[in-house]
């Protein structure tokens, strides 16, 4: 296959969410000498950039959206050992987390998966994440976005804990918050003080763009 | 009256599948007093999950009672579970509500809580009041609150969920304060105690805990654990309801070993739909209805009392599209003979209060009671001699005593709350109200003119010490 073929198929696998065969190709376009920045702006991202059109002209469903991410990720495992670092460009960089005493990650993870399609760089905190583990990866991560979730009712004052927190640390001014839960609204980020939320992933998006 | 939604042999292939889940791929969980309890009582480990071997489930679901009921404080509002009366329920946890008179969406308040359960108590049709959650006051001693509020505005039994034994003691005193003493309290039950474990098939240990203190004081338990298709369980109903039984059944078996013959029911929400578009939480037909349904009929195959999520919908206010979504959403599992419909006065997925559809859905509940209840099939109600005596006699029923009597028996015409069905002219010059509108009027009307019967003077004030205390220990 030329290179442009085989850039050409990789961005379709990943269109189509096809993790394995996104692999395969991946691996062929290293065997054929394209560089690992080449094989993901010209390939992966060509293909995570479909997803995301066809997402919004309302062909595709949160499915493919995290098909489409997973066969992205897959695609980026096995270049990331082969790349120098630093490589990749970003257009900002998100840490997220659920609040303690909440298990619940699905939403979270959408959102990461909308974010990371966008092209932000998130790290995933996890679920019942203390409050002042928040405060420690924004000192070491630096990100421009911090995303708190909290899906249950009882759990959601822990946003406002932990915007709290992040003032008495002197941490509130270096970075964005972003709430987001199914019991949150804007009346709430307002009353906490956060600098966005959004109803769903593809207003998450939005929002955090307009952040930056 | 009987109904299925599926065969008898369908039924049992679910059966089978539910079995399979919990003999093969078990639950997790973070609990270790869980965890150990479970493994001293013949449950094994698999691949860090805990799996039920067969012997267990089945000595389990031995003991399980087919009905029971639970009392209100007074002792006179007593619901029956069991016994297939699709008892009405308040929506639990909504943390917004529709204001009465802007319309719009606003945080819950304790004001919200007093006055929704108040309504509750005065609408003959809602038989379980259930707290909203409140905004304006400490959310770490909530429950404890909610309690409180719930019992001095209401008589009748009502319906909670827990979330951490932390706040279980302050809860425990409430209740006992309000009974009069442990022995009346389990007597009573005043309501049921429910946990909310997660989907797909994890007990916290939050939940896992709360559950076992539950056990542990001898109250009525419930299992409601919200699974939403296509994201925390699989997208098909079958799946779903296959998932979800094994989740509430793990709820279930723990209950019997720890307690043979310990009040418990299971409130399944399957049918809860992620709108593929925006990943929003959907309750809305047809799926709500159909997914609670198949649910019912497994749990009853089981001879488990059971409710599900009826008073459903996605419509954001209280407008025909609720109507249409919380009766379809409810008459399917009343016809399978659903214990309890939850749910009552929600909009917007169960995640906003409504005033006006808490009496909607009065109107609702009262008419799937009735059909429910079946219709009288005797000689008296075929009525074969009046038809022959009306019609050689004057030729009308008008007049006839037999009409007069099943008028007044009030077995054989239901009537309405608040349907409008006067004629056009009466309509037109009373305003020509929507049905919204004459929702809301009553609610006004109700909360301006039904008082509950306080609590005594002492209970109360004892009850206000116990929940500053619960803050005072709980504030974080």
């Amino acid at each position: 296959m030329e290179k442009a073929d085989i850039l050409k198929k990789l961005a379709d696998a990943v269109a189509e969410g096809e993790e394995e065969l996104t692999v395969e190709l991946t691996k062929k376009a290293v065997d054929a000498g394209l560089s690992p920045v080449e094989i993901i702006n010209d390939g992966l991202t060509v293909g995570i950039n479909i997803v995301g059109e066809r997402f919004g002209a309302g062909e595709y469903f949160l499915p493919d959206l995290l098909l489409g991410a997973k066969a992205m990720e897959a695609g980026i495992n096995i270049l990331e050992p082969l790349m120098v670092g630093g490589e990749r460009e970003y257009i900002g960089r998100v840490i997220m987390g659920t609040v303690e005493g909440d298990l619940h990650s699905i939403g979270k993870n959408i959102v990461i998966n909308m974010l990371k399609a966008a092209g932000f760089e998130v790290f995933d905190l996890g679920v019942d994440v203390p409050t002042s583990k928040f405060a420690e990866e924004i000192k070491r991560l630096n990100p421009n976005i911090v995303g708190i979730s909290a899906l249950l009712t009882s759990t959601m004052r822990k946003q406002q804990e932990i915007i709290e927190f992040l003032k008495e640390q002197g941490l509130r001014d270096k970075v964005k918050v972003m709430i987001g839960g199914a019991p949150i609204s804007q009346s709430w980020a307002d009353k906490i003080g956060a600098d966005g939320y959004a109803e769903d992933a593809i207003g998450a998006v939005k929002v955090a763009k307009s952040l930056l | 009256m009987k109904f299925q939604l599926v065969s008898e042999a369908e039924i049992n292939k679910l059966r089978e599948a539910t079995m399979n889940v919990l003999n093969n791929i078990g639950i997790a969980t973070t609990s270790d007093k869980f965890r150990s309890f479970l493994l001293d009582n013949g449950c094994k480990e698999k691949n860090g999950r805990i799996v039920f071997p067969q012997p267990v489930i089945d000595k389990a679901l031995k003991t399980v009672p087919k009905e029971w009921s639970i009392t209100g404080r007074n002792g006179d509002r007593v619901v029956e579970m069991g016994k297939n009366k699709a008892n009405a329920q308040v929506c639990i946890g909504m943390p917004s509500m529709m204001d009465l008179d802007t319309g719009k969406r606003r945080d819950a308040t304790l004001k919200d809580l007093e006055d929704f359960t108040r309504l509750s108590d005065a609408l003959e049709f809602i038989d379980i009041t259930a707290p909203i959650f409140p905004k304006d006051v400490p959310q770490e001693s909530l429950v404890t609150l909610e309690v409180a509020t719930l019992l001095r505005h209401s008589t009748k039994p009502f319906r909670i969920c827990l979330e951490s034994h932390d706040e279980w003691p302050y809860v425990y005193e409430v209740l006992v304060a309000v009974a009069g003493s442990e022995k009346e309290l389990k007597e009573k039950g005043l309501g049921y105690y429910e946990v909310s474990p997660l989907s797909p098939l994890d007990y916290g240990k939050g939940p896992a805990e709360a559950m076992m203190d539950v056990i542990e004081a001898g109250l009525p338990l419930g299992m409601d654990p919200a699974p939403v298709m296509g994201a925390t369980s699989p997208i098909t109903i079958a799946g779903t309801v296959v998932q979800h039984m094994a989740e509430l059944l793990v709820g279930v078996i723990t209950s019997q070993l720890m307690d043979p013959g310990h009040n418990v029911i299971v409130s399944p929400r399957s049918g809860g739909l992620m709108e593929m578009k925006t990943g929003v939480a959907l309750w809305a037909i047809p799926e709500m209805g159909l997914g609670g349904a198949l649910n019912i009929q497994l749990a009853k195959s089981w001879g488990l009392p059971a409710g599900c999520g009826c008073y459903t919908g996605a419509s954001k206010v209280a407008d025909a599209q609720s109507g249409y979504e919380h009766l379809y959403n409810a008459l399917i599992p009343a016809l399978l003979g659903v214990d309890v419909c939850g749910s009552a006065g929600s909009v917007d997925n169960a995640l906003i209060g409504s005033y006006e559809m808490l009496v909607i859905d009065n109107e609702l509940s009262s008419v799937i009671k009735w059909t429910i209840k079946g219709i009288n099939i005797n000689d008296d109600t075929i009525a074969l001699d009046v038809i022959e005596n009306v019609v050689n006699g004057d030729g009308n029923f008008l007049g006839h005593k037999h009409t007069r009597k099943h008028l007044r028996s009030g077995q054989e015409i239901w009537t309405p709350f608040i349907c409008q069905r006067a004629p056009y002219e009466t309509w037109e010059m009373e305003g020509m109200k929507r049905l919204e509108q004459v929702a809301k009027e009553k609610v006004k009307e109700i909360l301006a003119t039904h008082e509950v019967e306080p609590l005594s003077k002492e209970v109360d004030a004892e009850l206000d010490k116990i929940i500053k205390k619960a803050q005072e220990a709980l504030a974080g």
